[in-house]
């Protein structure tokens, strides 16, 4: 029953550069990179409990790895620059995972913040490296011969992207690795009675969570074309955690809803200018007041009763 | 027959009424401009007052009057709270969804930068960006809209050392772009009189205490002390060494900072303190064209009180304004840039006799002041760097 | 550096840290109540100075009526956003009033913007800012009477909460919701009562730092070293609050003097991951480790 709904779904996405305009395949390209990243924190968060402020971070150093490498090495495939981007930051994500076991609850949460913090510091005296405070001009990303220069070549390649990692993850929950983390998530007294190796699946889901993300800030140096530190701060952390809980905290599609619905939102604000931010408050308050547990539940609601 | 012959006159009726490949955002009735810019964020009131007060207030003016050659201006702002993404967003959206003209007085280094390359390669003009780094200099479709850092830079030290024959600068700045690229040109300017920069420290946009940086400053015995800060630290700094009783240094804060919301804020902590002014005393001034200024603030936006960050967007509508009645009545862009190249002694009213040349600089001059009874008093004519 | 110039850096400090130890506690008052992480405290004190800031524009009134007005304008907004919006929220989880804490943020500090625009203003002190000498030591008025004054409110806040009935039913509710709820406190009374109290020292604290940092729609985001003071101390603690405010104030203002550049702009960061990898009970909590 549910595979028309997806070849729909996929023929939209092959279709849309052809019936939008090309603001608003940009504008798509934008919406798949913030969905990589909220799928990315919803394992984190949603499945083991371990809410993180400091996502910003893992999506610069994807960013900034990608960039940096395909400025040193031009012509590199775009593949190598993600890959680089995805291992970069899941080392980052042990790096940071590790001590975190020991934290629980708001303790983790002002880790995760300081962590945030640290790596746009990093990266602001890095200078040599990521040219600091003025900025890093992102080359084009290449394909073999062919140059991605246009919105729309940008898009598919986001959307293959995304597309692989959704998949990814559908299938990770499947595993004995997702079931570990949907245990941890119930309850970790029980999941550890059960043989479940707390430390081992915390930590994994630290380092995919950050590897997720860091496949989403390559995407995002080559979509949007120029990274700053200015770009990485805590309020874009912020906003990828209401993503994640007016998705739905451990729901995959609620994650990419709730990406999608943000993106969009704020871009159709944008023209608000400063009511933008009293808008788009009011509107989180609003929705969490009338959809509480975000749109996975509220979908779940209506669907079974 | 008959039918066919009378499809003719139509038809030389549609061919007559059909336009000239028509450029994107002029129609007969309007011209369009926008920008991203900050509404939010830290750089909000400036961005606000620039665009809304600044750019609108001359636009609402000339449309008033029946427009730049009978076309009425629109201007689209977005809001981009600083973030260079959000920047590249906006602006594609104004280009490709609004179909603006050009970009007009957008903020900040790092989101003018990131949509530099699309707005190049799109050849869509970029009118006066608020901003002072080098990069924008000698673009073709780039006009700068603020006396570039470096420039600053290299007038203040000719001045202070040259001049007034100081040894011993130091600096406190903001550690960001602005401050950084103002600390840079210091010492390659301090360099070329075979001098250092005695003492630097820096800050954070929104730091809260000054006392450590400036203890350390004091403690290097300095003769000059340079603020390359925003108006809120640069006033705190000014309060704190009236605090631990600093007197022997020349407190001189960059362009941006010399306005007078900074005198506001530091009160009589301020006295005695110099600075590059950039603009008229947008209050007191009383020159033809900041006096027009303010009329027209009082006229239109009653309740907003009058400062540089308004009158610079003034000022960039003014030159736009300009620029377009030389390209004439087909306006285009490549047109537009051909005519703002052309300007020569253009008389704004507001600052010297503008001429524009192959740098694409607007603005190459400033003034040296000093803060006397909460007021800043000219020390020196327009001092320009060429 | 003289000793005269390192003692000043570090009382400045100290006033300054009294302000983030003002901060924490109002976001401790909260959490302990109600479990919520209050997101928009800053922009909550933030909005209340305001309101004084304007009568004092208006009608120049003493500065005793402006920190009243201020005071009142707390209570009432934290009230009605307890009543109205928080209270609503209480079937949902902790995450879901997360989010609404960051959304009233949102709201509130774009409100300021177009009530008062974005701009900075100057606000008055009751402290002056001239040193007075004393012998080689050079003290500075608001420096002290920023400690002063906040350690008489964290004194009257001590008061509360031992010697009131009030205070002693927050702290039970703080202990155990459902025991207090069954020696019956209203859990409810205390939830308003605790978004009141943390909303009202807020602005007191808002009311003594706005003179320095000047006040403006950013001048919330204090708060954060609120957060961070709060964890340094002790999550959770009054005392960890104080004294994890002042440290923090006190190693921000220490650490341009002694690190390098490239890293002092993160020492609170720094601190706070050192915390709580070493002892994230804080420097007063109890070594509360998980054993994983």
């Amino acid at each position: 029953m549910r595979y028309p709904a997806v070849a729909i779904g996929a023929a939209g996405l092959v279709a849309w550069p052809w019936a939008a305009p090309p603001y608003f395949v940009f504008l798509a390209s934008l919406v798949v990179v913030n969905a990589i990243v909220a799928i990315g924190l919803n394992l984190l968060s949603g499945y083991t409990n371990q809410l993180s402020f400091g996502h910003a971070g893992f999506l610069a150093v994807g960013a900034y790895t990608a960039a940096i490498v395909a400025t040193r090495w031009p012509g590199v495939p775009v593949v190598v620059a993600l890959l680089a981007a995805a291992l970069g930051a899941a080392l980052v994500g042990l790096l940071l995972g590790v001590p975190c076991l020991r934290l629980e609850g708001l303790y983790l949460a002002m880790a995760t913040l300081a962590f945030g913090f640290v790596v746009v510091e990093a990266i602001v005296n890095l200078e040599w490296l990521t040219r600091g405070n003025d900025g890093l001009r992102v080359p084009t990303a290449r394909l073999g011969p062919w140059a991605l220069a246009t919105d729309t070549a940008r898009y598919y390649l986001a959307v293959l992207v995304g597309a692989a990692m959704v998949w990814a993850a559908l299938n990770l929950v499947r595993t004995r690795t997702g079931r570990a983390l949907l245990a941890i998530r119930e309850s970790e007294i029980a999941a550890q009675a059960s043989g479940v190796h707390l430390a081992k699946y915390k930590t994994l889901a630290f380092v995919i969570s950050a590897l997720y993300t860091g496949v989403a800030g390559g995407l995002f140096a080559f979509v949007v074309g120029f990274l700053s530190p200015d770009a990485f701060d805590v309020f874009l952390s912020v906003d990828f955690v209401a993503m994640i809980i007016v998705g739905g905290l451990g729901s995959v599609p609620g994650s990419v809803a709730g990406a999608a619905v943000l993106t969009v939102l704020n871009d159709s604000l944008a023209g608000f200018q400063n009511y933008r931010p009293l808008l788009f408050g009011a509107l989180l308050i609003a929705s969490m007041l009338f959809m509480p547990g975000g749109i996975a539940s509220a979908v779940r609601r209506l669907k079974g009763g | 027959m008959r039918s066919r012959w009378a499809l003719l006159p139509v038809a030389l009726a549609v061919l007559a009424a059909a336009p000239a490949r028509a450029e994107q955002g002029v129609t007969d009735a309007e011209v369009v401009l926008g920008c991203s810019n900050s509404f939010s964020g830290p750089l909000a009131f400036s961005g606000e007052q620039a665009t809304k007060f600044g750019v609108d207030l001359y636009v609402r003016a000339v449309n008033d009057a029946g427009g730049v050659l009978g076309r009425k201006v629109r201007t689209v702002y977005y809001d981009d709270g600083y973030k260079p993404q959000e920047a590249v967003a906006n602006t594609k959206k104004l280009v490709e969804q609004d179909g603006v003209f050009a970009i007009i007085a957008p903020q900040g280094t790092p989101p003018v930068l990131a949509t530099l390359e699309y707005l190049e390669a799109n050849k869509v003009p970029l009118l006066f960006p608020f901003q002072g780094s080098p990069i924008t200099r000698a673009r073709r479709y780039v006009f700068g809209g603020m006396t570039l850092y470096d420039r600053q830079s290299r007038m203040m030290i000719e001045y202070l050392v040259g001049q007034r024959k100081y040894r011993k600068l130091a600096a406190l700045y903001q550690d960001d772009e602005y401050g950084k690229s103002f600390r840079a040109a210091f010492e390659k300017d301090l360099g070329r009189h075979g001098l250092k920069l005695v003492a630097a420290e820096s800050v954070k946009r929104g730091v809260t205490d000054v006392s450590a940086p400036i203890a350390k400053l004091h403690a290097a015995r300095p003769e000059v002390l340079f603020l390359v800060l925003t108006p809120g630290p640069g006033a705190q700094a000014l309060r704190e060494r009236q605090k631990i009783g600093w007197t022997e240094a020349v407190m001189v804060s960059s362009g941006p900072l010399t306005d007078e919301r900074y005198l506001a804020l530091a009160a009589d902590a301020a006295e005695g303190v110099e600075g590059l002014s950039l603009w008229p005393d947008p209050l007191a001034s009383d020159l033809p064209g900041v006096r027009l200024y303010r009329e027209r603030m009082k006229r239109y936006f009653p309740g907003n009180e009058p400062n540089r960050y308004s009158l610079s967007g003034y000022f960039a509508a003014m030159l736009f304004a300009e620029g377009a009645k030389r390209a004439g009545r087909s306006l285009t862009r490549e047109g537009l840039v051909v005519a703002l190249e052309g300007i020569r002694d253009f008389e704004s009213g507001i600052l010297p006799p503008v001429t524009i040349g192959r740098d694409h600089e607007t603005q190459k001059q400033g003034f040296w002041v000093r803060v006397e009874k909460r007021r800043f008093t000219p020390l020196t004519d327009w001092l320009k760097s060429e | 550096m003289t000793t005269a110039a390192l003692v000043h850096v570090v009382v400045s400090g100290l006033a300054t840290g009294s302000i983030y130890a003002l901060m924490a506690i109002s976001l401790v008052i909260i959490f302990n109540a109600t479990r919520t992480l209050n997101f928009a405290q800053g922009e909550m004190l933030m909005v209340s100075t305001f309101v004084g800031f304007t009568v004092y524009a208006r009608a120049k009134v003493p500065l005793v009526v402006v920190m009243l007005v201020a005071v009142v304008a707390a209570a009432l907004l934290g009230w009605v956003i307890e009543r109205a919006i928080i209270r609503h929220a209480i079937a949902s989880t902790p995450f879901d009033v997360l989010i609404i804490t960051l959304g009233l943020s949102l709201v509130l500090r774009s409100a300021a913007g177009l009530t008062w625009t974005h701009d900075e203003f100057p606000f008055p002190s009751f402290f002056g800012d001239r040193p007075i000498t004393l012998g080689p030591v050079r003290l500075v008025p608001v420096s002290l009477g920023i400690i002063g004054a906040s350690l008489g409110l964290m004194w009257g806040l001590w008061a509360l909460f031992t010697h009131t009935r009030l205070g002693r039913a927050m702290r039970a509710v703080a202990q155990n919701q459902r025991a207090a709820r069954l020696m019956g406190i209203s859990v409810e009374r205390v939830y308003s009562a605790s978004w009141v109290l943390a909303s009202v020292v807020g602005a007191l604290a808002g009311v003594l730092i706005a003179p320095v940092i000047f006040l403006s729609s950013k001048m919330g985001l204090v708060a954060i070293n609120g957060f961070i003071a709060a964890v340094l101390g002790g999550f959770g603690s009054m005392p960890g609050a104080v004294v994890g405010g002042m440290l923090l104030g006190v190693i921000e203002n220490l650490a341009p003097l002694y690190l390098p550049s490239s890293i002092k702009h993160s020492v609170p960061f720094l601190v706070l991951i050192a915390i709580l990898l070493i002892r994230p009970g804080g420097v007063l909590g109890r070594p509360a480790r998980r054993k994983v």
